[in-house]
């Protein structure tokens, strides 16, 4: 016990990201070890592989675009897949770091869209009619509007919710606040009364379940389960236009870059070293004094908030954003990118996120094989088993296996 | 052992046939006597025969004298057909499509070859406007003489439906006073009242009139509600208009004429009782109702939560492919039916007894083979296992999906389907009260093998300290295979209940069950039996409470309530954080 806290007092050890002094010694006894271009080659690859993907990914991919080697559906594609990352580097900072298991970053995810979503269908197609108000119902809202009994298509009003998401800034500063106050919410009561583990997860599923089953109800105003669409310009730029849509790429791609920063840095600092010790021992840190449930809600609000950046970024590449984006489903499918990339790793979030979404991608268009035919209702049996496979064959992701590659130790 | 079962069925069956068969011929020649006297010359035979027929019972009668009044039926060859269709040929020559009477089998022209007859062989039978309005009432009637008394109540219930019919009167006093089925003579009772309360008005027999409408009260009749709403509704209009007086004024200066007017208040008050009395019992029937359809909700919440607190609580593992195993038990019951080829014109029960055992194993199977693969590795990592056993849940609803596509039916067997009458207007269906019993057997099941079997007590002994039984000499490893197969089959049988009142899908269990079972879990407490049946049952009840309550047009509503289900949860998770019966002591830090 006691040496339990001095170790997380000191903050000298943790199992899986390891800080400054822990490397120098892995380095010394590298130098000394018969693996010693191996070593040498790891802390390159360390030190260079991410600037060589950020590279990559913000030079390289558009100028293979525009000299005519990739289709800009694969572009628009990556975007897509990176406003996931970003929800999964939120999901990396409280469940890798902080050891809450949360299965609402989808619906964290949603809200994002969503106050996107509505802006976008504000200055969406042109369907629609203008209200007694002067506003315009958006063309989504419009074809499902529910109506009262006795109601005519002229008494449609634009709901007073839908009214601040008329303007960028304020649909963006609203996108960021609305996911991390229903966080703090749903933190407060859960971390409060001390709910942890499985039960923490369990409240969080319910909880996406019960969003999901209002944002589908059609007299919401939320345009039900159609979700929202016809979406059109983007301040003032049209989303069709391949120029927008690299745009966007990019946008998303600083997007990532500056949330793995900022999640790097957190969890380098010192709070970060607390939320390391909640997740090895919670109840050893409370009895030095600490106020785990702060850390925890600071951690779970600021994953909401980076879970409703991705959505925000995800709907205008997408096109369209509807309640399947908060499934039960889907909330637990963050956790096993997560979870495949290497979990306590941030930039195995990333990694395990592209490479789930790619194999999505590979596997769900009809393949004619030598003996079969592949078809694309198959990839659930391969995530199925990538669930289980990670769970019980390789539990440290990909990054662990990069690691053991170039003969990292830990 | 089934063919002989099968043999006997099918004999049996035959002999009711031969026997029906029998009686319906000699009835057959009586209708048709009947019915050929409606071609008589004389009126009164015609009217006298029209009278047999509503008396006969036969149900094809009612169709024969509808035909009758609509002018379908001919005579041609001596014998009456009906004709409801025509044909023509290339010249235009018309032909009528003749069909039997009661038989409805077409018959065919003289010739052999024809389509149909010419109109110059048949002959109209054409009833007079007073004839017509006979047979209307007459194919009411029809039915109040039935022997069965499911079309008699139905004939009773349409006689009485507005405008009602007069002609049904003395049938329906009779009725009302001797038939041998009390639920008979109340409708009977009903439908006298609401004739005669059309019949009355309050200007003509206002003493009557009053009476029927406070009978009608009294008796809390659905049936009378809209009628007494609609007359009270009327009344208001009428009071509306009724001048108004300064307070304070004597009566004696007021007009005579508008104080008689104040009389029809009275009669205001009296509707209003009436439908207040009518609508409490409603409210008190709908309440009992819910309390009921919670009841067996709470038990399907139950079965599906027992085993998921046993394996919970005894391996701490979290089986989020519990749902899927539920849904396994429904396809296997799914699959019962087709072996025994159980639809529903040509029922054969006996696959819903099969099916109970056969979902319980195959779930139990299947929970066995998880155990062995992948859930031995997972003890005291709930967290990992909620991912693993997720994945398996894909891959199973997956495996199912390409099996047996996205939607199948399961048919109740026939014993389950309607339903007693517990109280007036209560009908509580035989479906949910099997379900209930169901639960019952298997919560009294597992108390049994927990405590007083040497299983159980193995069980209890892995639960309280692993390690500890372990050295004990008790097989852990082989009592966590069978402890998690044994849960696994509840969910089957789980499953297997829920076939009875709800749909069959692949993706059932994680759209519904699954998080509401584990929510039953976290508010009763883990490894507590009595907690999931506390929290099973309330959560089933209060859901059901909360749905229909509203204010104005406003209605909670299924979803809402399951939302303020879930606020209510977390708030109770405040006091409570380990659930209503918490273990205590070192097992509760698990």
């Amino acid at each position: 016990m006691f040496r339990k806290a001095a170790i997380m007092q000191t903050g000298d050890q943790s199992p899986i990201e390891a800080n400054p002094q822990s490397i120098k010694t892995t380095q010394q006894k590298l130098w000394q070890d018969r693996r010693l271009v191996n070593g040498q080659l790891s802390i390159f690859l360390q030190r260079y592989v991410p600037w060589a993907m950020f590279f990559i990914g913000l030079i390289v991919i558009p100028l293979l675009y525009y000299i005519g080697l990739m289709s800009i559906g694969t572009v628009n594609m990556l975007g897509r897949y990176m406003a996931f990352a970003i929800v999964a580097v939120g999901l990396d900072l409280i469940w890798g770091y902080t050891g809450i298991l949360s299965l609402c970053q989808s619906f964290f995810f949603a809200l994002g869209g969503y106050a996107m979503g509505m802006y976008l269908a504000h200055h969406g197609g042109p369907e629609g009619i203008i209200d007694a108000n002067n506003w315009k119902i958006p063309a989504c809202l419009y074809v499902v509007y529910p109506y009262k009994v006795g109601e005519v298509p002229g008494d449609a009003l634009v709901p007073w919710f839908w009214k601040p998401f008329y303007t960028l800034p304020v649909t963006v500063i609203l996108g960021l606040l609305i996911p991390s106050i229903a966080a703090l919410a749903i933190g407060y009561f859960g971390f409060k009364s001390r709910v942890r583990g499985v039960y923490f997860a369990i409240l969080t599923q319910a909880i996406t379940v019960a969003g999901w089953l209002v944002f589908c109800m059609n007299n919401m105003k939320l345009c039900g389960t159609n979700g929202l669409t016809r979406f059109d310009r983007i301040a003032g730029f049209k989303l069709t236009t391949p120029h927008v849509k690299v745009g966007l790429y990019i946008v998303t791609l600083l997007a990532l870059v500056g949330v793995y920063a900022l999640c790097k840095h957190v969890v380098k600092s010192r709070l970060g070293r607390i939320l390391i010790a909640i997740r090895d021992d919670e109840s050893t840190l409370r009895f030095s004094g600490y106020k785990p449930y702060i850390y925890k809600l600071f951690a779970f609000s600021l994953a909401g908030m980076i879970a409703g950046l991705g959505g925000m970024l995800y709907a205008p590449q997408m096109g369209i954003f509807t309640p399947t984006n908060m499934e039960a489903g889907a909330s637990i499918l963050v956790v096993v990118w997560v979870a495949v990339g290497g979990r306590g790793s941030l930039s195995g979030a990333i990694l395990g996120t592209l490479a789930v979404n790619l194999l999505y991608n590979f596997f769900t268009s009809e393949k004619n094989l030598l003996l079969f035919t592949w078809r694309a209702e198959y990839w659930q049996f391969i995530l199925g088993g990538l669930f289980i496979g990670v769970v019980l064959l390789f539990p440290g992701g990909l990054v662990d296996l990069w690691h053991r590659l170039v003969g990292k130790t830990r | 052992m089934r063919r002989i079962f099968r043999i006997i069925s099918l004999i049996f069956l035959q002999l009711i046939t031969v026997v029906y068969l029998c009686f319906a011929e000699a009835d057959d020649t009586f209708i048709r006597s009947e019915t050929l006297k409606l071609a008589d010359e004389d009126a009164s035979t015609r009217r006298a025969a029209i009278m047999t027929l509503a008396q006969s019972g036969d149900l094809r009668a009612e169709a024969l004298l509808e035909s009758y009044r609509l002018g379908e039926l001919y005579l041609w060859n001596g014998q009456v057909v009906r004709c409801t269709d025509m044909v023509e040929d290339e010249d235009f020559n018309e032909f009528y499509i003749l069909s039997d009477l009661l038989t409805d089998e077409l018959i065919l022209g003289a010739a052999g070859n024809r389509a149909g007859v010419p109109l110059e062989e048949l002959e109209e039978l054409s009833p007079s406007r007073a004839e017509r309005r006979t047979a209307h009432s007459a194919k009411f009637l029809v039915r109040l003489s039935s022997p069965d008394p499911e079309v008699r109540i139905s004939g009773v219930k349409k006689c009485g439906d507005p405008p009602g019919i007069i002609e049904a009167v003395s049938q329906l006093e009779e009725i009302a006073q001797n038939d041998p089925v009390k639920k008979i003579r109340y409708v009977a009772q009903e439908s006298l009242l609401l004739i005669r309360l059309s019949q009355t008005s309050r200007e003509h027999d206002p003493q009557a009139h009053l009476e029927i409408v406070r009978e009608l009260g009294k008796m809390k009749s659905l049936r009378g509600l809209p009628r007494l709403q609609e007359m009270f509704d009327e009344l208001m209009v009428e009071v509306e208009a009724l001048p108004d007086f300064e307070e304070g004024t004597d009566i004696e200066d007021l007009d005579p004429a508008d104080v008689a007017s104040l009389g029809i208040y009275k009669y205001g008050i009296a509707y209003k009782y009436a439908v207040n009395q009518i609508n409490s019992y409603q409210g008190f029937v709908e309440g009992i109702g819910n309390i009921f359809r919670g009841l067996s909700l709470g038990s399907v919440l139950i079965l599906m939560a027992l085993g998921l607190a046993i394996t919970f609580g005894l391996m701490g593992v979290i089986n989020m492919a519990h749902g899927e195993l539920m849904m396994i038990g429904a396809y296997a019951t799914f699959e019962m039916q087709r072996l025994f080829g159980h639809t529903p014109d040509s029922p054969s029960d006996w696959y819903y007894v099969a099916a109970l055992p056969v979902s319980f194993l195959t779930a139990a199977l299947i929970g066995y083979v998880i155990e062995v693969l992948v859930v031995r590795h997972l003890y005291r990592r709930p967290l990992e296992s909620l991912l693993a056993t997720w994945g398996i849940g894909l891959i199973l609803i997956q495996l199912v999906r390409i099996r047996y596509g996205d939607n199948i039916g399961v048919n109740a067997p026939t014993w389950a389907r309607g339903g007693f009458e517990v109280l007036q207007d209560l009908i509580v269906p035989y479906s949910r009260c099997f379900i209930i019993f169901l639960c019952g057997l298997c919560v009294l099941l597992i108390y049994y093998l927990m405590n007083y079997t040497k299983l159980g007590l193995r069980v209890r002994a892995t639960m309280q300290n692993r390690n500890m039984a372990n050295s004990m000499g008790v097989n852990t490893q082989r009592v966590d295979r069978y402890t998690f197969a044994f849960g696994s089959g509840i969910a089957g049988v789980a499953g297997y209940a829920w076939t009875l009142i709800g749909g069959v899908t692949p993706d059932m269990g994680q759209t519904n069950f699954i998080i509401d079972s584990f929510l039953v879990v976290v508010t009763g407490g883990v490894g507590e039996l009595i907690g999931v049946i506390c929290a099973g049952l309330g959560i089933g009840v209060l859901m059901k409470m909360i749905e229909p309550l509203g204010i104005g047009s406003l209605v909670v509503g299924a979803i809402w309530a399951k939302i303020l289900l879930l606020i209510i949860i977390v708030g109770f998770i405040q006091f409570k954080p380990a659930g209503l019966f918490a273990p205590k002591g070192r097992l509760s830090d698990v």
